[in-house]
């Protein structure tokens, strides 16, 4: 009974789909949340990034919060008049009239900002575009010319100048290309570290963030930064490795290494507005480290470190959560954390994130709040994390099955009592499963070996018809099996 | 006739000699099915056996218009089995198992499997050399007791571990070996061994593979359920698994994955909209019944899931945490599974409080520790058969020339000893 083929063809290109779909949901998962009230300062927060992590973060701000839409966009706007990069300039205007539009209908809530957007500039979009069409002839001749007088340093400027042109413009591939081809002529050390700091920025933008990691760990083994680590120059290029590998590994869900990565940086030497912040050093490697260093961690690297304490200083109501959470005073921490959270959600690297490591920090709370214990009161713990006894039991049922807490809940009671493990017996249960499972590995194995010995093998049936060849499906054992 | 008849006749001297010229005669002998009966009474089954069993090939191998009287060739069948000369068949051990598969599929077509399953019994104990070694008379025996829905005979063979495959002349292929294991697996199903099941199953599975058989794919399904049904996940198939079979296999049996998907949810709801989405083809693959056991056993699942997170826990609550409907199925479930010693738990019905207890054994008592020196010495057994098995493969002078001079092919033979 040979199956029909283009039943099979059907069915196999399902995984595929399947691949596929997560994907697609994921990234509208992220546009589908909206903040409502921040207390953010738009001027403040803008004035400390450039270039694209700027206009990346004030449209990311724009997409997630209505309140701030229409001033987000319009910065952006401005700040893209200063660049080359017309294409960013158009998307954002088109933007930014669709948001006063919608707007506008709601009563004189915008209405002062209505009257106030700028019309779209095509003249400047065309000088721009003409602008950059000449430099980048201008750049690309000069290449040619040091290319032909074969001068391995202009070289490289060469690359780099038109990377940077390219970045300017917002093509980030082709950016990228330019800076990688750079690499070629590195002489020394010095022009690899810049090679791979120009790379990680673009890489960054493109969201590869295994590109930014290798290329974190290529800089970070070159002789200059390794040997000479105290001058202030390399400072400034380690924190800024240290804080792109960090976003990396936040970006990739690795938060223990990610606050690793945050707690080296160094506060004087923070300078990377590029990519971010002092303040966001701070909250990332502050998150991160809370969701995942346990106390002891927390007391040496974070409390007791006085490099971060600087960058804590930044953000008083992280710092305060974190001090809070130290002392256990988990209500009111938890209370602070969720006042930030509106703040968090607006920016764009931490934003997925937010959900799982406030998780990650509750649990971590819970299960610090247990550990002294034998037994405990679950209308007090109730109290303690501002939340009801069913849900707390249901919180507390998760951790457990996790075996992130080893207790037992008396539902009956409400009461948590610590389990505690007869070793013995667990020894010997262990050691039966173990033997249970060699036996059958074994078993498994003498019979497998009976059977290359005896040669027996699933084989190809004889060609029926010229088309079978692409149909895997063979009735060489084909008796049909009996039913039950 | 008289002239065809010496060769089968011939009691002495030697068999394999004699079975080859016994094979040169069946074609005359097929030709002759009307009056073979005739030949048959002057052949004793215990002289003559090898002669008894080419004649009988012939009747069984004749058309249905040669108007053979089942029930004599039934009984001569029977007769032959139970009494003929074990050493004069080990010869022709191919013919011998042609007979039991026309036996069996003559059984088959009449609809009446009971009545092999002693004979074909007692046929296996009288060629096999070693209660370990595997013979395609195993599938047979298999198949008659699924069909009879007669499963315990079937256990002692099932039980014992294979070893050794019979060559059977080069005639044992892959097709009664994935029966076997196909069909065992099957039994072990019926008899809610699941942890067997899922081996039997895993075994047809992993059978090297140049293709995808249908066997291996019915394996397949009824693993996942199995797996399902036992711990409530599919466990990743072997490395050395082929990668035909686990490249093409999982997109034939789409449907299968979606349920173990909707199992790992832990949902009762989900899995059951899985399965009334793909009733049709469980049904068709005949594996509502296993598909259905996923579900209640779901439910088993969570209730132990819970044993582990609480020590005491309303009934109520219980059928809120596991979504049955009332607390008295949810009772219903508790008081099954403490029963069967899934779950050690007591009931109180003042309250309808039900608290769940540890493992009330204490590894002190003799019986245990019977019981663990068991285990040890059947590891230990295992242990002592793998070092043989070594020893064998390292002074094997194939091994040792490739071992020691080109490595290349070296790869094969070793995996043999492991």
């Amino acid at each position: 009974m040979p199956l029909p083929i283009q039943h099979i063809s059907q069915v196999s290109l399902e995984p595929m789909q399947l691949d596929l779909q997560p994907e697609g949901s994921e990234s509208q998962e992220e546009l589908s949340y909206t903040v409502d009230s921040p207390t953010l300062d738009l001027e403040a927060y803008a004035v400390c990034y450039s270039g694209f992590a700027k206009i990346n973060r004030l449209l990311f701000i724009a997409a997630h919060c209505p309140a701030l839409r229409v001033e987000a966009l319009r910065m952006a706007l401005n700040y893209t008049q200063t660049t080359y990069n017309t294409q960013a300039y158009q998307h954002i205007h088109s933007k930014l009239a669709e948001a006063v539009t919608s707007s506008s209908l709601l009563p004189d809530a915008v209405a002062g900002v209505v009257h106030n957007i700028p019309s779209l500039d095509t003249n400047w979009i065309e000088m721009t575009n003409k602008k950059a069409a000449l430099k980048l002839e201008k750049l690309d001749t000069d290449l040619k010319n040091y290319k032909a007088n074969s001068i391995k340093e202009s070289i490289r400027r060469g690359h780099d100048d038109l990377g940077d042109h390219y970045l300017d413009q917002g093509d980030l591939s082709n950016a990228l290309k330019c800076y990688s081809r750079a690499r070629d002529y590195c002489t020394s050390p010095k022009h690899i570290i810049n090679m791979c700091l120009n790379v990680i920025k673009v890489s960054i933008h493109l969201k590869n963030w295994s590109h930014v990691l290798s290329y974190v760990t290529k800089a970070e083994s070159s002789p200059e930064l390794t040997e000479q680590k105290e001058s202030k120059e390399n400072m400034v290029i380690v924190t800024k490795l240290k804080c792109a590998a960090g976003v990396a590994e936040l970006a990739t869900k690795k938060y223990k290494p990610a606050a690793k990565y945050f707690l080296q940086a160094s506060f004087d030497h923070c300078d990377f507005p590029e990519l971010l912040s002092p303040n966001n050093v701070a909250i990332y490697g502050g998150l991160c480290a809370l969701a995942s260093y346990t106390r002891q961690e927390l007391q040496k690297n974070i409390i007791a470190s006085s490099s971060f304490k600087l960058f804590l200083e930044l953000e008083p109501q992280l710092r305060d959560i974190i001090f809070m959470f130290y002392q256990s005073k988990y209500a009111s921490c938890l209370k602070l954390l969720d006042e930030i959270k509106d703040n968090l959600l607006l920016d764009m690297y931490l934003a997925p994130h937010v959900a799982t490591l406030y998780s990650q920090i509750r649990n971590r709370a819970l299960i610090q709040y247990f550990s002294p214990y034998v037994s405990a009161d679950m209308h007090k713990m109730a109290e303690a994390f501002n939340t009801t006894v069913p849900d707390l039991e249901d919180e507390l049922m998760q951790l457990i099955l996790d075996g992130q807490i080893n207790a037992r809940i008396d539902s009956h009671n409400k009461i948590l009592y610590a389990r505690d493990i007869d070793q013995r017996s667990s020894t010997f249960e262990k050691s039966l499963a173990m033997g249970l499972a060699f036996q059958r590995r074994t078993k498994a194995l003498i019979l497998r070996s009976a059977m290359l010995k005896n040669d027996i093998q699933v084989k190809s049936p004889i060609v029926e018809g010229s088309n079978s060849s692409g149909d895997n499906v063979s009735a060489s054992a084909g008796a049909s099996p009996s039913h039950r | 006739m008289p002239e065809m008849t010496r060769p089968l006749k011939s009691t002495t001297g030697n068999y394999s000699k004699l079975c080859e010229d016994i094979n040169k005669y069946l074609d005359v002998l097929k030709r002759n099915v009307a009056n073979i009966d005739s030949v048959l009474e002057t052949l004793d089954p215990q002289m003559h056996a090898l002669g008894v069993l080419a004649v009988l090939n012939a009747k069984y191998s004749a058309p249905a218009s040669a108007g053979i009287d089942f029930e004599t060739l039934f009984s001569q069948t029977q007769l032959f089995f139970t009494t003929c000369n074990g050493e004069q068949v080990r010869f022709a051990t191919d013919n011998y198992a042609y007979l039991a598969h026309f036996f069996t599929q003559a059984l088959v077509q009449k609809k009446q499997p009971i009545r092999g399953i002693s004979t074909l019994l007692a046929a296996l104990a009288k060629i096999q050399l070693h209660p370990g070694q595997l013979t395609s008379i195993h599938a047979d025996i298999c198949q008659l007791c699924l069909l009879s829905k007669n499963m315990k005979p079937a256990l002692p063979l099932l039980d014992t571990d294979i070893t050794d495959i019979s060559q059977e002349s080069g005639h044992f292929d892959a097709t009664s070996f994935l029966c076997y294991y196909y069909y065992g697996g099957m039994i072990y199903a019926a008899q809610k061994n699941w942890n067997r099941s899922a081996y039997f199953f895993e075994v047809a599975i992993t059978t090297p593979s140049m293709a995808v058989s249908h066997i291996v794919l019915e394996a397949y399904k009824k693993y996942i359920l199995v797996s399902l049904i036992l711990h409530g996940k599919v466990p990743n198939l072997p490395k050395y698994t082929s990668p035909v079979v686990s490249r093409f296999i999982k997109p034939l049996s789409q449907s299968y994955h979606e349920l173990s998907n909707a199992c790992a949810s832990n949902s009762p709801a989900e899995v059951r909209v899985i399965l009334d989405k793909h009733t049709e083809q469980f049904t068709n693959d005949k594996n509502m019944g296993l598909a259905k056991q996923v579900l209640a056993s779901l439910y088993r699942k969570n209730i132990q899931r819970l044993t582990k997170t609480f020590l005491t826990l309303s009934l109520a609550d219980i059928a809120r945490r596991v979504h049955l409907n009332s607390p008295e199925e949810a009772e219903q479930y508790v008081q099954n599974m403490i029963e069967d010693g899934e779950i050690y738990a007591s009931i109180s019905k003042k309250d309808g409080m039900v608290s769940f207890h540890d493992n009330p054994e204490k590894y002190d008592n003799p019986e245990i520790l019977r019981k663990i020196d068991d285990q040890l010495r059947e590891c230990m057994a295992l242990d002592e058969k793998l070092r043989s098995m070594e020893q064998e493969i390292s002074v094997n002078t194939q091994f040792v020339q490739k071992s020691t001079g080109g490595r290349g092919e070296e790869e094969d033979v070793a995996f043999g000893s492991k």
